[in-house]
């Protein structure tokens, strides 16, 4: 723990000066909550919208390009080989790759409900939905990038890598945006990982009931069967990318 | 020399299978503790696939290795903080520098050294606030040194701790690891210059297409392998004296008994009142039992 924490430490020092990964990991994130300016102030359905959004660039972003490019580009550089032949365990390798982005993860989705109160947006109707949908995102796409590292030949090469996991990602949101989609797409598009989180959003924090409904009408007690159907999607995704991750990991370059 | 009964590392019938071809195949071999032993071989002759079983990087595909009677890979925890490793390429973040790659590893180790002490010993400390990227390959490896040393280990494992490495760091280098064994470490250390094992190694063990093929001090290894004598252009010697070969330029012959060869060959010189040109003679050297070995051809299998 002790050992992970103190790699932790100098991963985000690497991070910090490396000044597009500091603003991808830290300041991008936080571009969606300008979306609440628009349309009307204190319209739920601009609000769950844009939560939505900040979700998904948070997972994108500090947690999934974050540490696939991390990984990646330590494994280049030999660094990753050169620590397994010491005391430092593989397990802890991999949290500490992951904990800057998923700490700057957290704290964004944190800071987000103050600043959505400001902008006259309802707090979370079930905080623990929010927070355990957060942690799962963050999981989720922790095991996406060390899957996607698998057969990433290198950073340069993780700005292409990266795109399939990135539309798989948005496809969701961006169906949301959809004007008349079919039933058949609607359940297909809550499957991905994008839409789970967009579900999560818009039933545990906005308190939407059904997939057409803009106003607040669940409560704390009544969200809880209708978080269970994404917060379940999103774990599974993250099962299936962490077994895929585990089957086809590298820690050396190519040959 | 060797107090200690038992071998610091000890491997038996080792094979290491990749998906075309064996890498080792049934190696032997006994790392005698408070020793430095130099593992020699051509490349692909298969030392590092022996290095990275006995430092728990990768399994066996066959056989046993016990390393400070441990098993490299169950008893990982505990044999990590007794070993020091060097890998054959330096690995590190080119962004940090000197002094906070140094912490970084610290972090990771149950009894680290200080890091102050370190940049003294290994000649850093003017260079502690450099990044690692604007480092020199001697300065890179010094630090790699570092840390392998930080720990204190009872074993150190060096695969190819010179190679690119100027004169003068490789001289620094081989200071460092006899200092090692001075202080009762035990080295097992890869090279392909024959020099540094000469200079450096109390055993050496030479591989050939992953097997360990002769073993011994360096004077033992040469033992047996014929003396040379040679002389510039073609002179016709008589044949008695040994076996003949002209080559580049030189007449050689080759004898098992040095002194009295000389001795004859000087003697026929003056009755034929011949002058003897660039006149060398030499013991057996590392170089040519190694050259022998690397001719020899490979017994079982291909090797890809």
């Amino acid at each position: 723990m002790t050992r992970t924490l103190h790699l932790a430490r100098w991963n985000a020092v690497l991070l910090a000066r490396n000044r597009l990964a500091l603003v991808y990991a830290v300041v991008l994130p936080l571009l969606p909550v300008l979306l609440m300016l628009s349309g009307t102030r204190g319209d739920p359905a601009v609000g769950a919208s844009s939560i939505t959004t900040v979700l998904l660039v948070v997972g994108l972003f500090p947690v999934y390009y974050n540490v696939l490019s991390q990984f990646v580009n330590r494994r280049d550089e030999l660094v990753l080989k050169r620590l397994r032949a010491g005391e430092t365990r593989d397990g802890e390798l991999l949290v500490s790759i992951a904990l800057p982005g998923a700490v700057s993860a957290l704290a964004i989705c944190a800071l987000v409900v103050p600043l959505s109160q400001l902008l006259e947006q309802p707090l979370p109707v079930n905080p623990l939905a929010y927070a355990a949908g957060v942690v799962l995102a963050v999981i989720m796409f922790t095991a996406f990038a060390y899957w996607t590292a698998a057969w990433t030949r290198s950073a340069e090469a993780a700005q292409l890598t990266s795109m399939p996991i990135i539309l798989l990602a948005s496809l969701g949101p961006l169906g949301a945006a959809l004007a008349d989609r079919s039933e058949t797409l609607s359940t297909l598009l809550n499957l991905t990982p994008g839409g789970a989180m967009s579900e999560l959003v818009r039933t545990g924090w906005f308190g939407f009931d059904g997939p057409g409904a803009d106003t607040v009408t669940l409560a704390f007690a009544d969200s809880w069967a209708p978080v269970m159907g994404p917060l379940g999607i999103m774990a599974a995704w993250a099962l299936v990318a962490y077994s895929l991750a585990a089957r086809s990991l590298r820690w050396e370059p190519r040959a | 020399m060797y107090t200690t009964p038992t071998p610091a590392v000890q491997v038996r019938g080792l094979r290491r299978r990749y998906a075309g071809f064996e890498a080792v195949r049934g190696l032997d071999l006994d790392v005698p503790a408070g020793a430095i032993t130099a593992l020699l071989g051509t490349n692909g002759a298969g030392k590092t696939s022996t290095l990275e079983v006995i430092e728990g990087l990768a399994p066996a595909s066959a056989g046993e290795v016990r390393v400070l009677g441990l098993d490299p890979i169950a008893d990982r925890a505990a044999l990590r903080a007794r070993t020091g490793v060097l890998l054959q390429r330096s690995g590190f973040s080119g962004d940090l520098t000197v002094c906070e790659t140094l912490r970084q590893w610290s972090g990771t180790l149950t009894h680290p050294r200080p890091v102050d002490d370190l940049l003294e010993q290994f000649g850093l400390a003017d260079r502690a606030d450099v990044r690692m990227l604007a480092l020199s390959g001697g300065e890179t490896r010094r630090v790699d040194l570092a840390c392998t040393l930080m720990g204190d280990p009872e074993l150190v494992v060096l695969d190819e701790p010179t190679t690119g490495l100027d004169p003068e760091s490789r001289r620094d280098v081989w200071r460092l690891i006899a200092g090692l064994r001075d202080h009762g470490a035990t080295v097992l250390l890869t090279t392909h210059y024959l020099e540094e094992a000469e200079a450096l190694a109390d055993r050496l063990e030479i591989m050939h297409a992953g097997q360990i093929v002769r073993s011994g001090t360096p004077t033992e290894i040469a033992a047996g392998h014929p003396s040379t004598i040679s002389v510039r252009g073609t002179v016709g010697l008589p044949p008695e004296l040994g076996r003949v070969v002209h080559e580049h330029g030189h007449t050689t012959l080759h004898t098992t008994t040095l002194q009295e060869t000389l001795t004859d060959l000087l003697l026929w010189a003056r009755e034929h009142e011949l002058a003897l040109e660039g006149l060398e003679a030499r013991s057996p050297s590392l170089e040519s039992v190694f050259l022998a070995i690397a001719d020899e051809p490979i017994l079982e299998g291909s090797f890809a």
